[in-house]
C-alpha cells in the first residue's frame, strides 16, 4: 500500500504584479493587480510504506509547495493527494498523530524557552504514555548528541544545533510518514554525517517513509535510492538515484591544493580543468578513472591538499534540465528509459513517471 | 480513539505553563507595560480628583463610584484586554502558525491558553498596583451591597473575556488575506479603548453614541461589568446587557469560525 499518492497535483498562487520603484508601490497599492503563478503542475507519484525518496530540485522548483500539499498547510487548486490514505488538507487528527514535519526555515520549538519545554509539549499533543516518552526523549538526546543543548533557550542555539532538537522534537511521536525540507541545513560536515545515519537507522528500525529535500548531494547519496527531480513546477525525473547519478554526473571534482604552481599540461591528462589559480585547480575526473587519477596525481605532482567531491546537485539538476529543455519538458526520465534493460524497465514502470 | 477528558486538555495546560514561562522571560517589557498602565490610572486619579474637588456627583456616579470605576478599569483592562492574539497576526505573515497546524493539537485552544498566561501575569500585577494606589491615595471605594452582585460581575467579566478574545481573533484572522492586518489591528484596539468606556464612563457622551455603544458589543467589554459592580443597574437593564454580550458572542463565534475556514483555503504559508 501506498503511504503517499498523488494525482495530477497542481497549485496555483496570486502573485501581486508591481514595477519596481517607489511609483510601482502606489501604483499597485491603486490597482493591487495580481498574476496567476502555477507552482506545481500535473504532479503525480507514489511513495511506498518504508521508501526514503529524495526530492530535488533547484531554488522555487515546486518542491517545498509539494511537501506543503502532503502535509496539509496547502490546498491544491486541482488534483488529489493521500497521506497514509487521508486527504492531507482534512486535518484529521488520525492523520496529524501519524505524520510529521520539518521544516527548515519554520520552527515548532518554542524560541525562548529550552526546547526541553517543547519535548514535553509534544508528548501532550500526541498523548505519549510517560515512561514510553521519557525512554524515547533520552535515545534521541543521546543520538544527536542533545545533552548540553536541550535545557539552553532555543535562541541561544545554532541554527545546526536548532535543526537538530528540531528533527529529535518531530519524531518523538515516532511518525509513519515524515517530511524533511533541508535536514541538514546549517550543520558542520561531522554533524551532517551523524544526522544522515541518525535518519537512516532511525527509517530502517521504525519503517517510517521518508521525503526529504536538500541540495546536499551527500544527503540523497547517502540516504536515498529513489529520487524525483522537479523544476518549473513538473516533475522532471522519478527513479533511481544511481541511474541520474550515473547519466547526469559521469564526472567527479577534484580539488588539488599544490606546493608549488600548477601548470596546465601537468593537469590536463587526468581530466577536465574547471579551474586553475596558482597553486589551487580543480578538474573532472570521470567517475571509473578517480582512484587511479587521485593516485597518479599524488606520486607525480607536489600535492599538499587533495578532495574529491560529487558534482553539486543542481548541476546534475541543471543537466537533466537541459535535456528535458532539449527533447520537450519531461523527456529526461523517457531519455534514461531508453537505456535500461529489462529489470531496470520493470522497476521504473513501478516508480517512475515522465510529465508531458 | 479520542483521549480521556484529563489528557484532552493536558497540552493546554502544558502551553499556559510554557506561556507563564515565557511571559517572565522578558521582565522589562513586563513592567514597561505596567508602567504604562500606572501612568494611565495616576492620570486618571488626577484628573477626576480635580472634577470631584467641588462636587458630590458626576454624571449620576458618587466619588467613590468614580474612583471604583477608574481602579476597576485598570484590573478589568488587564483581564479582558490582556491577550496574545498579535502574535498571530506574526505567526500567519511568517508561516510559524504552520507548526501548530501539523500537529494535532487546535489553534485557537492554544490561543486561548496563550492569553491565559497572559491575562495571569497581568492581573496579578494589576491587582497589586491597585491595592497600592488605594493604600497610599486613600481613594475612597465601592463596596457592593447585596452579594450576588459579586456573582453577576463575575460573569459579566467573563462573558467580557470571550467576546473580546473572539473579536481580537476574528480582526487578526485579516492575516490570512492580507500582511498589513496590523493596522486594522492597531485601529480597532485604539476604538474600542475610547467606545468600551476605557477612558471614561460612557454616561458622559450624548445619549445617541451611548445607546450605539451599548448596542453594539463595545460597551459590553468594560462599561457594562463596571456597572454591574457598582450596582448601577436596574434588573432590566442587567438582563439587556447578558442578552447583548451573549448576542455578540454567538455572532463573533460564527465569524470567527467562517474567516478561519476560509483563512486557512487563502493561507499561503510563507517563509519556507
Amino acid at each position: 500500500m501506498n503511504a503517499i499518492q498523488t494525482r495530477g497535483l497542481c497549485k496555483d498562487y496570486q502573485v501581486p504584479v508591481k514595477r519596481p520603484g517607489l511609483m510601482g508601490a502606489f501604483r499597485h497599492f491603486l490597482d493591487g493587480r495580481t498574476r496567476t503563478v502555477r507552482a506545481v503542475r500535473d504532479v503525480s507519484f507514489d511513495i511506498g510504506k518504508g521508501e526514503l525518496v529524495g526530492f530535488l530540485g533547484p531554488n522555487g522548483a515546486g518542491k517545498t509547495t509539494t511537501l506543503k500539499m502532503l502535509s496539509g498547510l496547502l490546498y491544491p487548486t486541482s488534483g488529489e493527494v493521500t497521506v497514509l490514505g487521508r486527504v492531507p488538507s482534512k486535518r484529521e487528527n488520525d492523520f496529524l498523530r501519524r505524520f510529521s514535519m520539518v521544516m527548515g526555515q519554520r520552527t515548532q520549538l518554542w524560541w525562548d524557552l529550552p526546547a526541553r519545554e517543547t519535548f514535553t509539549l509534544n508528548q501532550k499533543i500526541y498523548s505519549i504514555p510517560e515512561r514510553e516518552f521519557a525512554r524515547r526523549r533520552d535515545e534521541v538526546i543521546a543520538l544527536l548528541e542533545l545533552e548540553e543543548l536541550v535545557d539552553r533557550p532555543v535562541k541561544k542555539l545554532s541554527l545546526g544545533e536548532r535543526m537538530k532538537a528540531e528533527l529529535a522534537c518531530a519524531i518523538l511521536h515516532e511518525p509513519e510518514v515524515l517530511l524533511l525540507d533541508e535536514p541538514t541545513l546549517g550543520l558542520d560536515i561531522v554533524m551532517q554525517e551523524k544526522l544522515r545515519r541518525f535518519i537512516l537507522d532511525y527509517q530502517r528500525r521504525t519503517q517510517c517513509t521518508i521525503l526529504l529535500t536538500s541540495h546536499n548531494m551527500d544527503d540523497v547519496e547517502e540516504l536515498c535510492q529513489r529520487v524525483m527531480v522537479i523544476n518549473d513546477g513538473q516533475l522532471l525525473y522519478d527513479g533511481s538515484l544511481e541511474k541520474i547519478v550515473r547519466s547526469y554526473a559521469p564526472d567527479k571534482l577534484v580539488v588539488l591544493g599544490a606546493a608549488r604552481k600548477l601548470e596546465a599540461g601537468q593537469l590536463s591528462p587526468y581530466g577536465e580543468i574547471v579551474s586553475l589559480d596558482g597553486t589551487s585547480a580543480k578538474l573532472l575526473v570521470p567517475r571509473q578513472k578517480v582512484s587511479q587519477a587521485v593516485g597518479e596525481i599524488l606520486s607525480r605532482l607536489p600535492i599538499v591538499d587533495l578532495a574529491v567531491e560529487e558534482m553539486p546537485v543542481d548541476h546534475i539538476i541543471r543537466k537533466v534540465f537541459l535535456k528535458a529543455a532539449s527533447s520537450g519538458s519531461g523527456a529526461a526520465g523517457r531519455g534514461l528509459l531508453e537505456e535500461e534493460d529489462g529489470e531496470e524497465r520493470k522497476e521504473k514502470d513501478l516508480h517512475e513517471r515522465s510529465v508531458p | 480513539m479520542n483521549a480521556p477528558f484529563p489528557d484532552a486538555f493536558s497540552k493546554y495546560r502544558t502551553v499556559f505553563a510554557m506561556s507563564v514561562q515565557r511571559e517572565l522571560t522578558y521582565r522589562a517589557s513586563f513592567l514597561m507595560d505596567r508602567a504604562r498602565s500606572v501612568t494611565i490610572l495616576i492620570a486618571f486619579y488626577a484628573f477626576w480628583s480635580a472634577i470631584f474637588q467641588d462636587r458630590a456627583d458626576f454624571a449620576g456616579y458618587t466619588r467613590a463610584q468614580m474612583f471604583t470605576y477608574v481602579l476597576g478599569m485598570n484590573v478589568l483592562n488587564a483581564l479582558v484586554f490582556s491577550d496574545k492574539t498579535w502574535e498571530m497576526i506574526y505567526e500567519i505573515n511568517t508561516g510559524k502558525i504552520s507548526s501548530y497546524l501539523i500537529r494535532p493539537i487546535s489553534y485557537i485552544g492554544a490561543c486561548v491558553s496563550r492569553d491565559a498566561a497572559d491575562k495571569l501575569t497581568q492581573m496579578l500585577s494589576a491587582v497589586i498596583e491597585v491595592a497600592l494606589a488605594w493604600w497610599l491615595l486613600r481613594v475612597p471605594l465601592y463596596a457592593p451591597r447585596d452579594p450576588w452582585t459579586y456573582a453577576a460581575f463575575a460573569a459579566a467579566a467573563l462573558l467580557a473575556v470571550a467576546l473580546y478574545f473572539l473579536m481580537s481573533y476574528a480582526v487578526s484572522s485579516l492575516a490570512f488575506w492580507t500582511a498589513e492586518s496590523g493596522g486594522p489591528r492597531f485601529c480597532f484596539e485604539l476604538f474600542l479603548a475610547f467606545a468600551s468606556g476605557g477612558f471614561f464612563p460612557l454616561d458622559v457622551l450624548p445619549g445617541l453614541m451611548r445607546r450605539t455603544f451599548e448596542s453594539l458589543p463595545f460597551a459590553s467589554l468594560l462599561f457594562f461589568p463596571l456597572n454591574v459592580f457598582l450596582e448601577r443597574l436596574g434588573p432590566g437593564d442587567l438582563a439587556r446587557g447578558f442578552a447583548v454580550q451573549v448576542f455578540w458572542i454567538v455572532c463573533s463565534g460564527f465569524l470567527v469560525r467562517a474567516l478561519w475556514r476560509r483563512g486557512l483555503r487563502a493561507y499561503g504559508s510563507e517563509g519556507g
